[in-house]
């Protein structure tokens, strides 16, 4: 089947159809779930497979999904030959998962007859899994203190639920009704989709489904090598560093040479830096995703999200190293943090090869915030997970955006009026961080002020980054202003760590001042210098 | 039905809106008037409305630009989001607290309010937002304030009395919005009373479907931003219920979209929306739009695959064959398919030219390496499959079986799409209205006048009686201010609904308050996810209480006798499954109730063509309504 003719015009409608279904399981995964984390901030993704297990719809509400997905899938059929009516969870990072949070749940769908159709996926956030703090993000050294670790189980079996399984699952966690309700919503998602699926299927055939699913991804194939033909031949290298690994306080480089020849990309991250000690590893899965995630974002065209992504970009990440981390590297922050550093870094040896289309860096961090403990005045446990915005790059056609979620996350805030509502927390400012964004043509976008006080003992973890140096410039742009975190006890600020845990105590307050985005093309010469 | 058409004035849109009324009026007074308008919409659309100072709790005022952070486009490289309608510097900070449980940890001191009238008169505003955190459980601060900046003389308007529910963002996005266009509607709809005389009574159509007096909307203009497509929904739930059918899919197809709405009995609502990309939480009808309509263009896309819109050819330059444009859109395939007639569009107005479109969708076809009439078909296939799309969004996303309802088509484009999709949606029935261009305004004609209020509750497991007490409170508050409005207690009737969640979910489903609520809860989140918890404790948000006029149901006429088509006036091929089909054309006003005719057949009237597909069957009712089987 090609892509011209009449199947051009089929292919449309299906593309059509599969989107659908995926969009319709994140409806029902989003408003029936009950972490915070998923039913507000949106941190969670659905898709469907063929039935070899490729990708060919993806809704994602956070591009950090888009490359892990598909290895989840794998994962599960390699460990298991599914029936009709199983379910496989997983969350091991170095089984098909990306952090211990991130639990994942596969099924497959077969028709009536048992013939099987495909495989349908969700991916949620949980706002904990066990381990050494609550929200399970913490400072870790290995992957043992992150939290639970599940490969591949069958979490059902032919319909019916494995009450052990899950008993253990819940065991390990500190909000275990929660945990039960949150995996309630994400099988009714994949009911759905399995569902739909079979009446697609009905609808017009297998046959043409399975053809239909196999042009998709040739179309998105043939999508990216127009993207990528539209590029310089050439290789274009940049480098850029963390702040830090949580643990010690040296710069942590990431490294990349990308190629461009023929419609087709070689991104190799050779010579980035050994796995580091704490958790800002990232696996293989999530480096693949910030690659997927920058050249959906520069194609010509909205590219349907499937496997065809895979076919003309080939990804080079060394094992042991930073992009590419082995069991049992802590890996927590890989998916969070790293993955904004490697998306800064492809941006910026891509600005070589597009520089009118490339914009400076943004905030470069998801300025994490988790807090857990015991609430004396509900009466129970808490734990409580957020990301906090910061500056977006100033680009090619205007000036950053301010306040906003960029690059690898798009996750929603909790409303200040439902947080301190359910938790010992009350905000004591949240506001746009007024000049942060760098100087320019076209300025970098401001970061934002959020001021948390703690109205009983907690335990804190941040995970930031950008702390050191601010998000770059380009063209001659300016550097945004560095991010910032403070502590206050007794009316007396401190300045905190990019990373840290400490226990904080009830009347101290946090304050979290994120990145600015950085400025491009030079100030115009009239403006006064912008004050930081 | 008289219909009068003037031309509008952008300059002073009452004064259309008068002259037409003068038109009208010669032919003796009217009963009542109900007015619908894009005022507020346009205002909102264009940012021409008012200079709005935010007062909002130190420490917040930004939220109203912060938003929930996200970017509306998830693979951007430069994200862009609307700007905020206030500026940073009309954000004026006011120190004041109150907590989640109602309670004043930081209370508001005359001094305080002295020196926060001064700095808000310092801005000049037009008008004035107050929204203050967690106002919706104690408002007395923002009383205080409102009460205190009365003597700017500009309208004000309060987060708590538009928005009585928790959500920060969205309660003040919502106040804002209400304070932007409130100075315009206000001289606006004070221009319009003036056409009261004798016993004609104006009312002002609103978002929700009901209608208001004008004071009313003045105050709470966001109330009728989207009037317009409610109006269309209402109309369809009229036209429906006479029809003696109780569930439709409604298909209003534009120019540039099409809105679709699922009616089940009565007009639906939803409280949130978004208006370019602000959050707005008030009750509207709910309506689904998509990007595809009759001027949606047709490109072939860098992977060789059909696209047809969201990119629209608008008015100007319009669809190939309006003469102007040289891109196909999804009107010039149905006219190289036969679909439309050339010679008959807008009753002859306009004459529709065939040679253009045919060249705009050969270009479309030479770049899929297919003939004209497979390109023509498949981009009409596209833009069914983007308007199936939507159509499931609001059935089967929702735990409907479209196959249980008609489809309702309107607007100037749908009647030719309509066979196609309900046949794509297993729907075995097709109801178009007479004068299918103008249910919008038909629908506000018949409007009731109605209110509603929402309260927030916030209970664990309470009991029914302790809601039902609630909701009569609410209830007899609405009902004392349609009395004030002059609309007797005897023809009001209140219906109270409750939404609620289990406990530790963020969205909650809204069900019709009754002793047996609970029970109706679980079924409806088990239709709607697919799973229940009848045992999990439930959380009670909010109240809703609508109080509307009674329906004044007419009895529907009795059928028509069955009578043969007349002969028709044309016959011309029409493509249909890449085949050329002989079909007969009539023009529908001279088709009488009773009139039964076997498709294929084209119906051709003044602001619409309806396409009877090959194994359809057509009937024409008692009211006038076309009706297709199959």
């Amino acid at each position: 089947m090609s892509a011209r003719g009449l199947d051009a015009i089929a292919l449309a409608v299906l593309h059509h159809r599969l989107a659908a279904i995926a969009d319709e399981m994140g409806v029902v995964l989003g408003r029936s779930s009950f972490s915070p984390n998923i039913k507000e901030r949106h941190d969670f993704s659905c898709a469907i497979f063929d039935p070899r297990g490729r990708m060919v719809a993806h809704a994602a509400h956070v591009p950090v999904h888009l490359g892990s997905t598909p290895l989840s899938v794998r994962a599960a059929l390699s460990a298991f030959r599914l029936a009709a009516g199983d379910v496989v969870a997983l969350n091991d990072p170095y089984a098909g998962g990306t952090h211990l949070p991130d639990v994942t749940l596969v099924a497959p769908a077969h028709d009536a007859r048992g013939r099987l159709l495909g495989f349908v996926a969700d991916r949620a956030h949980h706002a904990d899994i066990g381990g050494m703090s609550p929200g399970s993000m913490p400072l870790a050294r290995e992957i043992y203190q992150e939290g639970f670790r599940m490969p591949p189980v069958r979490l059902v079996r032919r319909g019916m639920v494995d009450r052990d399984v899950l008993a253990l699952f819940l065991a390990n966690t500190r909000v275990p009704e929660e945990r039960r309700g949150d995996l309630d919503a994400q099988r009714a998602a994949l009911a759905t989709g399995g569902r739909r699926v079979r009446e697609l299927a009905a609808a017009i055939g297998p046959a043409h489904l399975q053809r239909g699913m196999a042009a998709l991804q040739r179309y998105t194939a043939r999508l990216i090598a127009t993207t990528l033909r539209a590029l310089p031949h050439g290789c274009y290298t940049a480098v850029d560093v963390l702040d830090d690994d949580g643990l010690d306080t040296r710069d942590v480089a990431i490294r990349v040479a990308i190629t461009i020849r023929d419609g087709r990309a070689l991104v190799d991250f050779t010579g980035s830096a050994p796995q580091v000690q704490g958790s800002l590893n990232a696996n293989y899965a999530i480096t693949l995703s910030a690659v997927f995630y920058v050249f959906t974002a520069l194609a010509v065209e909205p590219i349907p999200a499937n496997e065809g992504l895979l076919e003309r970009i080939r990804v080079v990440a060394p094992s042991g190293t930073v992009v590419n981390a082995e069991f049992p590297a802590a890996v927590a922050g890989g998916n969070v943090e790293t993955s904004q550093r490697i998306v800064d870094v492809l941006l910026r040896a891509l600005a070589k090869a597009a520089p009118r289309r490339i914009p400076a860096a943004s905030a470069g961090s998801m300025n994490n915030v988790a807090v857990g403990g015991f609430d004396p005045l509900r009466g129970r446990a808490f734990s409580y997970y957020e990301t906090v915005a910061g500056g977006a790059g100033g680009g090619p056609s205007g000036r950053g955006a301010s306040a906003v979620q960029t690059h690898m996350t798009n996750t929603l805030n909790t409303p200040i009026e439902a947080l301190e509502t359910y938790y010992p927390l009350r905000v004591e400012r949240y506001a746009i961080r007024r000049r942060s964004g760098g100087a320019g043509r076209h300025p970098g976008g401001d970061g934002v002020v959020r001021e948390l006080r703690f109205l009983a003992d907690a335990d804190l973890t941040l995970l930031t980054e950008r702390r050191r140096r601010g998000p770059w410039g380009l063209a001659g742009g300016a550097t945004g202003s560095a991010g910032r975190n403070l502590l206050a006890h007794r009316g007396r600020w401190r300045v905190l760590p990019g990373k840290v845990n400490l226990r904080v105590r009830r009347g101290d307050v946090l304050r979290v001042e994120t990145p600015g985005g950085g400025g491009f093309g030079p100030r115009p010469r009239r403006s006064r210098r912008s004050p930081r | 039905m008289f219909v009068h058409k003037v031309l509008s004035t952008p300059d002073d849109p009452a004064r259309a809106v008068l002259a037409g009324l003068a038109a009208l009026f010669s032919n003796g007074p009217a009963g009542r008037i109900t007015y619908g308008s894009t005022v507020a919409t346009n205002a909102l659309l264009q940012r021409r409305g008012a200079r709005v100072s935010l007062v909002a709790t130190a420490g917040f005022e930004d939220v109203v630009e912060i938003g929930r952070q996200a970017r509306p486009e998830l693979y951007t490289l430069e994200p862009r989001r609307p700007a905020a309608l206030v500026a940073r510097a009309d954000r004026i900070p006011v120190r004041e607290r109150v907590e989640f449980d109602g309670r004043i940890s930081v209370a508001l001191t005359t001094r305080e309010l002295r020196a926060l009238v001064r700095r808000v008169r310092a801005r000049r505003p037009e008008a004035i937002a107050v929204a203050l955190l967690h106002a919706y459980a104690t408002p007395r601060h923002e009383r205080a304030i409102g009460a205190a900046l009365r003597v700017l003389g500009v309208p004000i308007s309060l987060s708590h009395v538009l928005v009585r529910e928790p959500r920060e963002y969205e309660r003040t996005s919502t106040t804002v919005i209400n304070a932007y266009v409130a100075p315009l509607m206000t001289r606006h709809l004070t221009r319009l009373a003036a056409v009261k005389r004798g016993g004609t009574r104006l009312l002002v159509m609103q978002s929700n479907g009901g209608a208001v007096a004008p004071r009313r909307a003045a105050a709470e203009p966001m109330r009728t931003v989207l009037s317009g497509p409610a109006g269309g929904v209402v109309g369809a739930v009229g036209i429906a219920r006479r029809a003696g059918v109780r569930r439709v899919l409604t298909l209003d197809m534009g120019g540039t979209s099409t809105d679709v709405a699922l009616v089940d009995g009565d007009v639906p609502r939803r409280s949130e929306w978004e208006l370019d990309g602000m959050a707005v939480r008030l009750p509207v009808v709910d309506i689904h739009t998509v990007g595809a309509g009759g001027g949606s263009l047709a490109r072939v896309d860098a992977g060789g695959v059909l696209r047809v819109g969201p990119e629209s050819a608008g008015a100007d330059p319009g669809p190939a064959c309006y003469g102007r444009g040289t891109r196909a859109t999804v009107t010039d395939a149905n006219l190289v398919l036969g679909r439309l007639d050339p010679a008959s569009f807008l009753g002859g107005r306009m004459r529709l030219d065939v040679r253009r479109a045919h060249d705009a969708v050969a270009e479309v076809a030479r770049r899929l390496g297919v003939d004209v009439d497979t390109a023509a078909e498949g981009i009409v296939r596209v833009a069914n499959a983007a308007m199936a799309r939507a159509l499931r969004v609001i059935s089967v996303e929702r735990g409907h079986d479209p196959r249980r309802f008609a489809l309702l088509a309107f607007g100037g484009a749908a009647g030719v799409h309509a066979c196609e999709l309900a046949a794509e949606l297993g729907m075995r029935e097709v109801l178009v209205p007479r004068h299918p261009g103008l249910l919008s305004a038909f629908g506000m004609a018949t409007a009731p006048i109605a209110r509603d209020r929402v309260v927030t509750v916030r209970a664990i497991d309470p009991e029914p009686a302790a809601l039902a007490r609630r909701l009569e409170t609410l209830a007899a508050g609405v009902r004392a201010e349609l009395r004030a409005d002059g609309v007797g207690d005897g023809h009001l009737l209140a219906s109270g609904f409750a939404r609620i969640r289990y406990v530790g979910q963020s969205h909650e489903i809204e069900i019709p308050l009754t002793p047996d609520y609970r029970r109706r809860f679980d079924a409806a989140h088990a239709r709607l996810y697919g799973h229940a918890s009848p045992t999990r404790p439930v959380e009670v948000l909010g109240l809703r209480v609508t109080v509307s006029e009674r329906d004044v149901v007419s009895r529907p006429r009795r059928p028509a006798r069955r009578r043969a088509a007349p002969p028709p006036h044309a016959l011309e091929d029409v493509v249909w499954h890449r085949r050329r089909v002989r079909v007969a054309r009539y023009a529908r006003d001279l088709l009488p109730p009773g009139t039964v005719l076997r498709g294929p057949a084209l119906l051709l009237e003044y602001s619409s063509t309806i396409l009877v597909a090959p194994g359809w069957r057509a009937v024409v009712d008692a009211e006038s309504n076309l009706r297709l089987t199959r």
